[in-house]
C-alpha cells in the first residue's frame, strides 16, 4: 500500500514529464494521469481505514489518506479530466498539458500530505505551475495576473515557514498534530499562510481578479481545484485541534458572507463565478467534519460553470441580457446553477443539508443568509434569456466540451448516493424555500441594481497589508 | 538579540514589498524577506550548539539541529526559483512597461 500511494504520489509529475519528450501524445497522457488519481481515490473509499504513511524518522515526510483526502483526490481527478477534454480540440500546446498535470501532481501532493514541511514544497510547485497556466496567453494582462498571485502566495508562505519552525522549536516535529503544543504566534502564522493560499475571507481577494482574468479551462483548475490545496489543510488542521475549530468555523462564514455580497453587486460573469467560489469555501470551512463532500461538489460545479462562461458570447451580463444564449449551452448552465443554489436532485442540495446540518448554532443565521445570497447570485444566469441560435452563431461546442459537462454535470447526479438521506420532506423544503426567496430578491431588487462596490481592497498593496493586518488579528484569536 | 536582527530583516523585507514602487524592487524586497526567513531556521538549528553534525570519532560536542537545516535548503531552492520565474516575468512586462512601476503596470492591466 505503501509503494501504491508513492507512485500515485510520483504519477502525475513523471507524466508531466512525459509529455515533453511524447508531444504527441500530450492529451492521452493527461488523461492517463488523471484516470489514475481516481482509480486511486475510489480505493480510498473502499479502503475506508486511514492510511497513516510516515516516511523515514519523525523529521520526515508524513501523509495521510483517508476518505476524507478522497474526496478532495476525486475532484482534482474529476476536474483535470474535464479540462482536458475541454481542451481536446484546442490549439493548446504540450506544454500546457504537462503544466496541468505538474499541477495535478502537486495538489494531489498537498492532498495527502500531514506535515508542514511537504505541504509547503507542495503549495510552491503548485504556485508555480499555476503561474505558468495562469501567463500561458502571454499577454501583459495574464502575465501582471499570474505575477500578483505568486507575489501574494510566496509572501503568504514566508510567513507560514516561520510559523512551521516555531512549531518544529517547540515540538521537534513538523507533524500538523504538533501545533497542539506550539505557541499561539506559530498557529496565527501557520494560518495566514494557509488562509491567503486557500483564498478566504479577505486574505483571498487575490482570488476574484485572477480567477476571472486566466482562460476558462484555466479558471475551472484553480476554483475547482487549486484553492482547496490551502483549505484542506486547515480543516485537517480544525479536526486535530479543538482549539483552532472555531476559528476556522469563523472564517468560514466570514468568506461565505464576504463572497456574496461582493457578488449580488457583480455584473461581470467570471468575477460573479470567482465571488461565488470565494463563498462558497465557506461552506467547506463553516463544517470541517463534511467538508469532503462539499468540497467534490463545489470542486465539480465550480469548473462546469467556468467552463461555459468561456463559451457565452459576452462576460457582461448586460450584453447577455440582450443576447440570447444557445440553448443546450444554457440547459447545461442551468443544470450546474441549480446544484450550486442546492435544489435537489443534484448533489449540492445533499452538500448543502449535509453542512447545515453540521454548523453550530452561532453559525446558523449567517450561512442560511449566504445560502440565500448563492441563490440571488445563481438567478442571475438562470434567468438569462435562450433560443436555439442558428448555425452560423452557435458557439463552438466540439465533443470535447459535451465529455466534460456530462463527467462534471453527471458527476454531480451521480454524487447524490454519497448523502441520500438527505431526501426527507422538511429537508427538500428548505432549501426550496430559499431558492424562491432568492430569485423573488433578484427579481425585486437585484436585477436593475446598478452598484458598483470599490475594488480597493484587491490592489496589490492592500492585499500584501491586509496580510499583517490578519495577522494580528489571528494572534488575537488564537490567544483568545 | 540574534532573532530581533532576523525579525528585523524579514520586517524590511515586507514593507520593500509594500512601500517600493519598482517591480523588481519588489522581488529583491521578497529576497531580503526570504534570506530572514531562512536565517531565522539557522538561528533555531543553532540553539543546541554550532557543530557541523558529522559523527566525531571521540569528543561529544554541542552540534547544531540537522533538520531545520536540511528542511531550509528546500526552501532556498524554491526560492530562488521563484525569484528567477518572476524576474522572467518582469523582463516581458519591461516591454511595454519601461518604468516597471507597479502601480502604472495594475491600473493599465486590470480592467
Amino acid at each position: 500500500m505503501t509503494t501504491l500511494t508513492l507512485l500515485w504520489i510520483g504519477f502525475p509529475f513523471l507524466i508531466g514529464f512525459l509529455i515533453y519528450l511524447l508531444p504527441k501524445l500530450d492529451r492521452y497522457l493527461g488523461l492517463l494521469g488523471a484516470l489514475a488519481s481516481a482509480a486511486f481515490a475510489v480505493q480510498l473509499f473502499v479502503a475506508q481505514t486511514p492510511l497513516n504513511l510516515r516516511l523515514l524518522d519523525h523529521f520526515g515526510v508524513s501523509l495521510v489518506l483517508d476518505p476524507l483526502t478522497g474526496f478532495f483526490i476525486l475532484t482534482n481527478a474529476l476536474v483535470t479530466a474535464a479540462v482536458i477534454f475541454y481542451c481536446w480540440r484546442s490549439d493548446k500546446t504540450p506544454f500546457f498539458f504537462a503544466q496541468t498535470l505538474i499541477l495535478h501532481g502537486s495538489v494531489n501532493a498537498a492532498f495527502a500530505c500531514a506535515d508542514f514541511i511537504s505541504l509547503y514544497v507542495a503549495l510552491e510547485v503548485l504556485s508555480i505551475a499555476a503561474f505558468l497556466l495562469i501567463a500561458y496567453p502571454r499577454s501583459d494582462r495574464s502575465i501582471w495576473v499570474g505575477l500578483r498571485y505568486l507575489f501574494v502566495s510566496n509572501v503568504a508562505m514566508l510567513f507560514y515557514l516561520v510559523g512551521a519552525v516555531l512549531v518544529y522549536k517547540a515540538d521537534h516535529s513538523f507533524d500538523f498534530a504538533g501545533l497542539r503544543g506550539a505557541p499561539p504566534e506559530a498557529i496565527a502564522l501557520i494560518l495566514m499562510g494557509l488562509l491567503a493560499k486557500g483564498g478566504i475571507f479577505v486574505l483571498g481577494l487575490w482570488l476574484p481578479l485572477t480567477h476571472s482574468e486566466s482562460e476558462s479551462p484555466v479558471s475551472a483548475l484553480m476554483s475547482g481545484v487549486v484553492v482547496k490545496a490551502g483549505v484542506l489543510p486547515l480543516v485537517r488542521c480544525a479536526l486535530l485541534l479543538p482549539e483552532i475549530d472555531p476559528i476556522v468555523r469563523i472564517f468560514g462564514v466570514g468568506t461565505a458572507l464576504l463572497g456574496v455580497v461582493y457578488g449580488v453587486f457583480e455584473k461581470d460573469t467570471k468575477r460573479i463565478l470567482a465571488f461565488s467560489t470565494v463563498s462558497q469555501l465557506g461552506f467547506i470551512l463553516a463544517a470541517p467534519e463534511v467538508s469532503g463532500f462539499y468540497a467534490l461538489t463545489h470542486g465539480l460545479v465550480k469548473s462546469a460553470l467556468f467552463l461555459i462562461a468561456g463559451l457565452l458570447p459576452s462576460r457582461s451580463l448586460q450584453e447577455l441580457q440582450h443576447q440570447p444564449i444557445h440553448r443546450p449551452l444554457w440547459i447545461a448552465l442551468v443544470i450546474a446553477s441549480f446544484s450550486i443554489s442546492g435544489f435537489p436532485l443534484l448533489s449540492g442540495f445533499g452538500a448543502k443539508i449535509l453542512t447545515m446540518k453540521n454548523l453550530v448554532p452561532w453559525q446558523v443565521i449567517g450561512m442560511n443568509v449566504a445560502a440565500l445570497g448563492t441563490a440571488i447570485l445563481f438567478a442571475k444566469f438562470i434567468f438569462l434569456p435562450h433560443k436555439t441560435l442558428a448555425e452560423d452563431q452557435r458557439p463552438a461546442l466540439t465533443w470535447g466540451f459535451w465529455a466534460a459537462m456530462v463527467l462534471l454535470l453527471g458527476g454531480l447526479f451521480g454524487a447524490n448516493v454519497v448523502y441520500y438521506k438527505a431526501y426527507s420532506v422538511e429537508n427538500i423544503a428548505k432549501p426550496l424555500a430559499t431558492i424562491a426567496l432568492g430569485w423573488l430578491a433578484y427579481w425585486l431588487v437585484f436585477r436593475q441594481l446598478a452598484v458598483k462596490l470599490p475594488r480597493l481592497l484587491e490592489q496589490f498593496e492592500h492585499l500584501i497589508g491586509m496580510m499583517i493586518l490578519s495577522l494580528i488579528l489571528l494572534f488575537w484569536m488564537v490567544l483568545a | 538579540m540574534l532573532e530581533a536582527f532576523v525579525f528585523a530583516t524579514i520586517l524590511c523585507g515586507f514593507f520593500g514589498i509594500l512601500l517600493k514602487q519598482n517591480l523588481v524592487m519588489k522581488i529583491i524586497s521578497m529576497d531580503v524577506m526570504s534570506t530572514g526567513v531562512i536565517a531565522y531556521y539557522v538561528v533555531i538549528a543553532a540553539r543546541t550548539g554550532l557543530f557541523t553534525p558529522i559523527v566525531y570519532k571521540n569528543q561529544p560536542l554541542a552540534y547544531a539541529d540537522p533538520v531545520p537545516q536540511a528542511v531550509i535548503l528546500t526552501a532556498i531552492v524554491i526560492g530562488f526559483s521563484i525569484q528567477a520565474l518572476m524576474l522572467v516575468g518582469v523582463i516581458k512586462l519591461s516591454r511595454d512597461n519601461p518604468t516597471l512601476e507597479s502601480s502604472e503596470i495594475e491600473k493599465s492591466n486590470t480592467p
